[in-house]
């Protein structure tokens, strides 16, 4: 009683070690054994009638299932020490969970000199925590052996602080490089790098490892820096004893920029041009001029056609009419030719207002959606994910687990978009898009509150009144906005290297850290300072060393595959694929719905009905993984090679039917050239490059010399067009 | 080479737990780790593929119906229960005397041949985690992708008779997974095309094309293989390159075989036989249910050598008006499993091949505002039948209102190790992953339901 009335008369003693408080103290051991897990009490409906709040939500009602569902039961306030919580927790009694800790724990000792004190509930002036942090935050370990205790200390809202490790539970990222015990000791186990992390509260921290290698003689070989992104990436390789492979030739790098940059593979006269230009930045001019093109324009249009789900179809009540589409693609294809800053493109989605027909940006609120429902939570999640690569959707049943997002996060977030209305215009395929200003906020899950429209992390709601969208544009796309620029900054890193520096790239959170820190906040600081300029970024990491790595490995980098140090086999992506293969045949290709002679990624579904549906509309493009664009998931783009692939590049007429259309091989029988002129050009057109002195003799040798049968050189096109080095990227 | 004899401890030790927190975990399964995972840490070491003896089950038939089915309006009706909880149908005898939906009025008839779980359990009622689940035994990580049920096949049990040992009828469920950290040849061959879409059905791209003289064909494939070795010179991502031989190769087998070609169509089915399966059933919009002539095909293929196929059916996320969504899909549905189940019989072939069906979770015990279920991975039903399990079973069930097991819980995790028990694969053995350098259990913690074993 004494504790109680001393807790009453001075709040800021709640600290003090002999009261402990229901939410600062009591509740972190539940959350510490496992007693609010989803596997246990936390699950929806509790395990054998207990429930608890999922890692503890709800403190408030788990304070009353605890001393008020069953009074005198759960707590014994005339008998603590048999209160069934006590019982239950220290296996006393019968408990599916078994005995979860012992009497002379810290963790029997909290609750019960907290029942003692007669159970109380918390004042409002409880401290929370507002931060955890972990000491060390990063660890070296020379060799596979070494542990190390990690401390995790809370800082709480009234600027206090408090050794919480023993209440964290821990986890690693990849125990082949190195384990966590429960009590927060690290021990290295192998050659790696990963991060380890502590849970406490609603908090996530981690702490990076490094593992490295046992074997002497690491020396660094001083490779030159085109650019700062070069030192970046070369801090992190020496901190991890690799070393960057040498950088590619002319041959490879025209061909990888090309393809990345322009989305199609260069001419033979491109070829030959940038081949015989003997001037020191001839990379840059190249890369200067792929900037400039349409191909470029072209590309980066069909990216965020990809991401934004632009499809067209017939269904009126979707608001997803082909005639829509067509407003959003070439609204969008406006932007990137001028080059828009990329904030001020999707500002202008986000506040979207008026025809869906007439107004492109407006169709975000059609696109990402392709349902006659509009239902503002789906929206607010894909939202997120695609502009901020934060899975929110997690916080709305419960605080997310393994990131800093709350349930009061999720709702504020929510109610951007619960106005949005969606209104039937002077055709059944028009719709007006607006914000309804008096429409209600959504309604916080666990207790019915309304909550106001706030961005993520924010303290408090946007002011209230108008279109609280405008307010999420502005704080969205501000060039401090970390969330946003990583996001960008991530994404087109990847579309350049092949990875992202978190993958996958739609999944930002605290305990799936980049691989490179450094190096994305360089590139999202890079971005937010250059005016948002997709083009400066792009050319900032193609004409970097990195960029320009071969693939070819050296002692120390072949099992790398996320630090850059050399360049990845990528296979081209579906719509690029097939623009290649028309580009190196000089064929042409149809796709339903469109004029002939529009390439593959200017090409986007059309459908005479549903949009909603997973729909690709080209089977070439199906098979070859392009996304069929039914969620906003990074993931609905496959890249991975299949045996149908293998069997439509065989046996399907694609490339046969290009090869024969395009007619490269009988245009240059007509001109008389040498067969081994001939060779070289299919070489050119396909893989980028002069065939190999070898390869030469071979293939001559397979066609019994001086034929001039056109059959026999298209076969040897197909073989090229069909080899895993057309197909690829390298 | 772990010392068998200091196994059990080396895995305490290693983890630096003592006996009580081993028993804290063990139990509520705060990290995920059972009590005889921490024994058996050491103990076991990786299998290796051409080291698993073939079981009962040669082939595995997987139905899977993606977007949850219902329980209640299947195979765990609840007359008793208040019409909220029951929804809009009444129930038929089984020919073993129990009962299930008058949906399936059909299976009621050939009951005595398969096996009903009614008590198995899931852990996330979300599609995308459910669907991964369900296929790979694991709930989704970002650190470790897991390989599906029918790669880890393909990776130990390998081809058979020159047949891709994994296909996908029509496609992969986008939902369910790849080849995790297996080499991406495991994983399924999709189809792309579908047996019950009407008009002639054919493979596309599944043989060499009309017009090509086979001279021509081998002589694309030498040049191919001229240039090949131009990119193999480099030494990067050899794994990769070996995946691009391996599907030429399986390519150039597919291409250049009659039985093979035969095996991917419907080609000589009687009127008959397209009958038992099922057909002309029509769903919204007039889309051809499509789901007997799949199963049909999925026969041809096991018959052929196909040792892993998944047959996707339906759209069964009924959050609106389930009475119609169920009147709408389950009468094709119903047709179909009976017909493949009677033929597989019929055929001798129930004997050595597995039928699976199942759902990524259940539907929720009451019927909601709209007149839907929404999403439930507490307890659902799913179905095997042949390669070895029990003739005639209802195994295990749920509440009073389908809400919770009420006995016998059978865990996803069970049910995939039955499975792989039934094709000869213990699925407590580990697969090295990452180039041999992390074993990863099969599927971790599931145990062999012994009661549906016949």
């Amino acid at each position: 009683m004494k504790a109680l009335l001393i807790a009453l008369l001075f709040p800021c003693l709640l600290f003090a070690e002999d009261a402990p408080s229901f939410r600062r103290d009591v509740m972190p051991v539940f959350f510490r054994a496992g007693c609010n897990a989803g596997s246990c009490h936390g699950s929806a409906r509790g395990k054998d009638g207990f429930m608890l709040s999922l890692f503890g939500y709800d403190a408030k009602g788990d304070y009353y299932r605890i001393t008020q569902e069953m009074v005198g039961r759960r707590v014994n306030l005339a008998v603590p020490e048999q209160s069934l919580i006590l019982l239950k927790a220290t296996g006393k009694v019968t408990h599916t969970g078994g005995e979860l800790f012992a009497k002379d724990t810290v963790y029997y000792k909290t609750m019960l000199r907290w029942i003692e004190a007669g159970a109380p509930d918390d004042g409002q002036a409880v401290p929370m925590p507002v931060e955890i942090t972990l000491s060390p935050d990063r660890m070296v370990f020379d060799g596979a052996k070494g542990m190390q205790p990690l401390r995790v200390t809370a800082r709480y809202s009234d600027g206090s602080k408090r050794d919480v490790t023993e209440l964290a539970l821990f986890s690693t990222n990849n125990p082949s490089a190195a384990k966590i015990s429960k009590d927060g000791v690290v021990s290295a186990e192998g050659r790696g790098d990963t991060f380890v992390f502590a849970r406490f509260s609603r908090f996530t921290t981690g702490a990076e490892v490094i593992v490295l290698p046992a074997e002497k003689g690491y020396l660094w070989s001083n490779p030159p820096e085109h650019n700062p992104l070069d030192g970046i990436v070369y801090d992190r390789l020496q901190k991890l004893r690799l070393l960057p492979s040498e950088i590619s030739d002319d041959e490879t790098f025209l061909r990888r920029a090309t393809i990345d940059l322009t989305g199609t593979l260069p001419s033979v006269g491109e070829y030959r041009a940038f081949m015989a230009d003997t001037s020191a930045d001839k990379r840059t001019a190249l890369v200067d001029r792929l900037l400039a093109s349409e191909g470029f324009t072209d590309l980066w249009t069909d990216l965020w056609a990809e991401m934004l789900r632009l499809k067209g179809g017939g269904y009126a009540p979707s608001a997803t009419d082909t005639k829509a589409a067509e407003a959003y693609y070439d609204w969008i294809r406006q932007q990137m030719a001028m080059n828009r800053p990329l904030n001020e493109f999707v500002a202008d989605q986000v506040t979207g207002t008026g025809s869906n027909l007439t107004n492109g940006p407006a169709n975000l609120y059609t696109m990402l959606v392709h349902d006659p429902r509009f239902i503002p939570k789906n929206f607010a999640s894909d939202f997120s994910q695609l502009f901020t690569g934060v899975r929110i959707q997690c916080a709305e049943c419960h605080n997310h687990p393994f990131d800093r997002w709350t349930q009061d996060d999720y709702y504020g977030w929510v109610s951007f978009f619960t106005g949005i209305q969606r209104k039937l215009g002077v055709e059944p395929r028009e719709f007006y898009i607006y914000n309804n200003p008096s429409a209600p906020p959504a309604k916080h899950v666990v207790d019915e509150r309304p909550m106001p429209a706030t961005v993520l992390g924010g303290e408090a709601p946007v002011s209230a009144g108008g279109d609280p969208r405008k307010a999420l544009a502005v704080w969205l796309t501000s060039p401090e906005n970390g969330l946003f620029t990583r996001n960008l900054a991530n994404r087109i890193w990847a579309h350049f290297m092949g990875r992202g520096l978190v993958e996958p790239l739609d999944d930002m959170r605290v305990s799936n850290p980049p691989t490179n820190k450094a190096l994305l906040d360089a590139l999202a600081e890079r971005l937010a300072t250059n005016g948002f300029n997709l083009r400066a970024l792009a050319r900032e990491i193609c004409t970097s060393r990195v960029y320009q790595l071969s693939a070819k490995p050296n002692a120390t980098n072949a099992g790398d595959d996320r630090q850059f140090s050399r360049s990845q086999l990528r296979r081209m992506r579906a719509d690029v694929l097939l623009d290649s293969i028309v580009k190196a045949t000089d064929g042409e290709r149809g796709f339903s719905g469109f004029p002939k002679g529009v390439s593959a990624v200017r090409f986007y579904p059309r459908s005479s009905g549903d949009t909603g549906r997973p729909f690709v509309g080209d089977q070439f493009l199906e098979t070859f993984g392009r996304a069929p664009r039914a969620t906003v998931c990074a993931c609905d783009t496959k890249m991975e090679p299949t045996l149908s692939q293998t069997l439509h590049f065989l046996a399907g007429d694609t490339i046969p039917s290009q090869v024969s259309a395009g007619r490269v091989v009988a245009k240059a029988l007509e001109a008389q050239g040498p067969p081994q002129a001939l060779i070289e050009e299919l070489y050119i057109r396909a893989l980028s490059r002069k065939p190999e002195p070898r390869e030469l003799a071979e293939l001559l040798d397979l066609i019994g010399g001086g034929t001039r049968d056109r059959k026999v050189y298209e076969d040897i096109f197909c073989g090229l067009l069909g080899s895993t080095e057309f197909l690829f990227n390298h | 080479m772990p010392h068998p004899d200091k196994a059990g401890c080396s895995g305490f030790q290693q983890l630096g737990l003592r006996r009580r927190d081993a028993l804290r975990i063990g139990f509520c399964g705060a990290l995920g780790l059972g009590l005889s995972d921490l024994l058996q840490h050491e103990a076991r070491a990786m299998i290796e593929p051409g080291s698993v003896k073939e079981g009962r089950a040669k082939s595995v038939i997987h139905l899977h119906l993606p977007g949850g089915m219902a329980q209640q309006e299947s195979w765990d009706p609840k007359p008793e229960a208040s019409s909220e909880y029951r929804g809009a149908f009444g129930v038929v005898k089984t020919n073993t005397g129990e009962i299930v939906s008058e949906n399936f009025a059909r299976l009621a008839k050939v009951a005595d041949k398969l096996t009903i779980l009614r008590s198995v359990t899931g852990k996330i009622p979300d599609h995308g985690q459910a669907t991964y689940h369900l296929f790979t035994g694991y709930t989704p990580t970002t650190v470790i992708d897991y390989p599906q049920m029918g790669s880890v096949v393909s990776h130990l049990l390998g081809e058979r008779k020159g047949l891709p040992p994994y296909v996908a009828v029509p496609s992969s469920n986008g939902f369910a997974g790849g080849t995790g950290f297996l080499s991406s040849k495991h994983g399924a061959f999709q189809l792309n095309a579908d047996p019950g879409a009407g008009g002639e059905f054919k493979v596309r791209d599944f043989s060499v094309p009309a017009g090509v003289t086979m001279e021509q064909f081998e002589r694309r494939k030498s040049a191919r293989a001229i240039v090949e070795k131009h990119l193999r010179a480099l030494d990067a991502d050899t794994d990769r390159l070996n995946t691009m031989d391996e599907f030429h190769r399986s390519a150039y087998a597919l291409l250049t075989s009659d039985d093979a070609r035969r095996a991917f169509s419907l080609e000589g089915e009687s009127e008959a036989m397209r009958d038992l399966y099922g057909r002309g059933y029509k769903l919204k919009q007039n889309a051809p249910a499509a789901v007997g002539e799949r199963l049909l095909l999925a026969r041809r293929m096991v018959e052929a050598g196909v040792r892993f196929v998944t047959v996707n059916y339906g759209s069964w996320d009924s959050h609106v008006g389930i009475k119609e969504t169920s009147k709408e899909q389950m009468p094709a549905l119903d047709h179909a499993i009976t017909g493949l189940i009677t033929d597989l019989d019929q055929r001798g072939l129930l004997e050595s091949t597995l039928v699976m069906v199942t759902t990524e979770f259940g539907r929720t015990p009451k019927i909601n505002k709209d007149n839907g279920r929404d999403h439930w991975a507490r307890v659902y039903s799913m179905l095997l039948a042949g390669g070895g399990i029990t003739r005639g079973q209802i195994y295990g069930a749920s509440d009073a209102t389908a809400a919770e097991p009420a006995r016998d819980e059978v865990k996803l995790e069970d049910y995939l190790a039955t499975v792989y028990h039934q094709l000869g694969i213990d699925s407590n053995e580990r697969l090295a992953a990452f180039g041999g350098t992390r074993p990863i259990d099969i599927v971790k913690g599931g145990r062999v339901v012994k009661g549906v074993l016949a």
